[in-house]
């Protein structure tokens, strides 16, 4: 084995938590049961490290082994990464998309090959109907750098990709490239759209992120919400205003619905206007150019958050279409200008 | 001596004066005084009497007013209380008449349940014909249920809001349907257009699952090699052979499905692994096996391959019947 893959799959495993290393190497499926069996998981990291490198010596991992171990911890360590959308589309009248998988995995590596030479591809497909994609970048004349890879979700029969984003720009031209020819597209585009969850860009890209649908056979009419306020606790205590707490809450339930919210971290809006003001005369509102200004909310969950605005008082409902647009826009980049 | 007799009559001469005339008559009349008090004493005597029986005549009157009032009373009581009698009567006779209405009710209450069950029937029934809805608050909930030969297969659901323009809210259709496309085609201008297009697609896409599914479970024992397919199941790529068991040759399937409302192939491709030339009878099979995935669905293409081996079984033992010379083997 390699020296280089030795401490690439060394590397990795290290990066794994001690309670997640049964199951990934599991699902990595490279050493076997009995192998397996032989490692004492209760010693110190380090020690266990070294016994899985020598079962791997043994077994004579390839560096495709090494990087196949490296997507399934990506997979399971998915918001370690921050993930772009990509839309794709096909030219008109363009031919049903009959998606074979061997041959989009061979032209997808002959298209980056060709161009560079020197870069590791691998592939994983998952239950989902996805397929990851794990890109090491060279160039011509140095070997590819395996601690900076580039992964790319993409779902088949379906315009639409996910990558991580990564310091090495300059090579997502070709990988956009090598995505759109050898899934039969024509273009490719990236959306306004960005977040670590990986699963939550799936929900609002796709439009599944809610799977409760009203039909004749659900009993509980999905109108019926107690307010958190537990009106009838006690009959000696009078809510002045109730009435306006019951329309917030309405309005909150039909902008955002039961369900739970996907997860963003931010939402950013650039705004290019004229300043505008009741004041005459004043200096800005003579200004010819429009002001320019970055607003940006952060949030550990940016549309949960939003939700609760209204009921916890803080805004009013309903809130500004801007703000609530985001999961049906399908962006959490925004450019305003003036109309 | 003076005869003066102040007689009872003297009533009229009230009280004080009657007495004083009296008494000063006495004291002339000294020596009849004995006699004047006796008669005084027999006058006071009848006039008490008198205002006895007067006071008792009065009182016998008013024994008598209330005498009268009371049998008054005691009347009206009994009228009162025959009057009551008499309505709770009514009363009874009333429930007795209402009885008959209060099973009315409850036979309109019944029928309402049964109107109920109905409806509910109606509605469940409403999801076999394969599209139904339900008005949601800010638009409808379509509900498409796919079938495929009379086999009930998976439901999807099209959330939509009905405002200007018509969009799609959320929904739970597998994410390689074209359903933007399709969408951006009709969902404007022909919402019916939409929902039948995006039937078509669903039950097609179905359709062709569940063959896979049917191949992949069902007959594994004839397939060679794992069955390869996409997420719309348009591209199907095996490997099968004609005996579970024996040594036949080892055909290569590719089928396509470039109609993505069909759920038959339009272009298959059978190859014979070797790829030497084969003898008529194998180049024949190949060119049937063609036909049959063209025209039949895949998982009875199969079967049929099944049933071929077992007739070619018992081809086999008819013929041992004969050489043995058993004539019951007819």
């Amino acid at each position: 084995m390699d020296e280089t893959v030795a401490e690439f799959i060394k590397r990795t495993i290290l990066k794994i938590p001690m309670n997640e290393l049964t199951t990934i190497l599991k699902a990595w499926d490279f050493l076997s049961e009995n192998q397996l069996q032989t490692v004492n998981f209760r010693q110190r990291k380090e020690s266990v490290v070294q016994h899985l490198i020598h079962l791997c010596e043994e077994k004579r991992a390839s560096l495709n082994d090494a990087a196949l171990l490296d997507i399934i911890y990506t997979q399971f360590h998915q918001h370690q990464k921050v993930w772009d959308v990509f839309q794709m589309s096909k030219g008109p009248g363009e031919d049903v998309d009959l998606f074979d998988m061997k041959q989009f995995k061979n032209s997808f590596k002959k298209i980056l090959q060709r161009a560079l030479k020197n870069v590791t591809v691998s592939f994983r497909e998952t239950e989902e109907n996805a397929i990851w994609i794990r890109i090491a970048w060279g160039t011509q004349y140095t070997k590819p750098n395996q601690y900076k890879p580039t992964y790319v979700v993409y779902y088949p029969q379906t315009p639409y990709a996910f990558k991580s984003s990564s310091t090495l720009r300059r090579n997502t031209p070709l990988l956009g490239q090598a995505l759109t020819i050898a899934s039969k597209h024509h273009q490719i585009v990236k959306m306004d759209l960005r977040s670590r969850y990986l699963d939550s860009l799936k929900a609002i890209v796709f439009k599944q992120y809610n799977q409760t649908f009203e039909t004749h056979n659900s009993t509980t009419p999905l109108q019926e919400r107690s307010l958190g306020l537990d009106i009838n606790m006690d009959s000696r205590i009078i809510h002045e205003n109730k009435v306006e707490k019951e329309r917030v809450q309405r309005i909150t339930q039909e902008t955002f619905g039961d369900y739970s919210q996907p997860q963003l971290e931010f939402a950013q809006y650039k705004l290019e206007t004229k300043f505008k003001s009741d004041l005459n005369g004043s200096i800005l509102a003579e200004r010819e150019e429009p002001l320019r200004c970055l607003i940006k909310f952060s949030s550990p969950h940016l549309l949960e958050a939003l939700k609760s605005l209204a009921p916890a008082g803080i805004a009013d409902a309903p809130l500004s279409p801007l703000l609530t647009c985001i999961p049906n826009k399908r962006k959490n980049y925004f450019k305003i200008r003036d109309k | 001596a003076l005869p003066c007799f102040c007689t009872a009559g003297s009533q009229s001469t009230p009280g004080p004066v009657g007495f004083v005339l009296k008494t000063w008559l006495a004291g002339i009349l000294a020596p009849g005084l004995g006699v004047l008090a006796h008669l005084e004493r027999l006058e006071t005597q009848v006039s008490r009497s008198r205002k006895q029986s007067e006071e008792l005549q009065s009182l016998q009157a008013q024994e008598g007013a209330l005498g009268t009032k009371i049998h008054k009373l005691r009347h009206l009581r009994d009228e009162l209380r025959a009057a009551l009698w008499h309505r709770r009567g009514n009363v009874k006779a009333c429930i007795a008449n209402v009885e008959p209405n209060r099973t009315v009710e409850v036979n309109e209450e019944e029928a309402l349940e049964e109107k109920l069950e109905n409806v509910k029937a109606v509605l469940q029934a409403y999801h076999f014909t394969g599209l139904s809805g339900k008005l949601t608050s800010r638009g409808v909930c379509v509900c498409i249920n796919t079938a495929f030969e009379g086999n009930l297969l998976d439901s999807y659901f099209v959330d939509l809001v009905i405002q200007k323009p018509l969009r799609i809210h959320h929904h739970s259709v597998p994410v390689f349907i074209p359903l933007e496309e399709i969408a951006a085609k009709y969902l404007q201008t022909n919402i019916q257009h939409f929902l039948f297009s995006l039937c078509e697609y669903l039950n097609a896409y179905s359709g062709r699952k569940y063959q896979a599914d049917r191949l992949q479970s069902d007959f594994a024992a004839l397939l060679t090699g794992p069955l390869q397919r996409n997420p719309l199941c348009n591209l199907l790529s095996f490997t099968y052979k004609l005996d579970p068991g024996g040594q036949s040759f080892l055909f290569c399937a590719r089928l396509l499905y470039k109609d993505l409302t069909a759920t038959l192939p339009t272009d298959v491709t059978v190859t014979c692994q070797g790829g030497e030339a084969l003898s008529t009878s194998w180049e024949e099979q190949r060119a049937s096996h063609e036909t049959l995935f063209c025209t039949k669905p895949l998982h009875q293409v199969f079967a049929s391959f099944a049933r071929r081996e077992k007739l070619d079984e018992s081809g086999l033992l008819i013929d041992c019947f004969h050489c043995t010379g058993n004539t019951s083997a007819k």
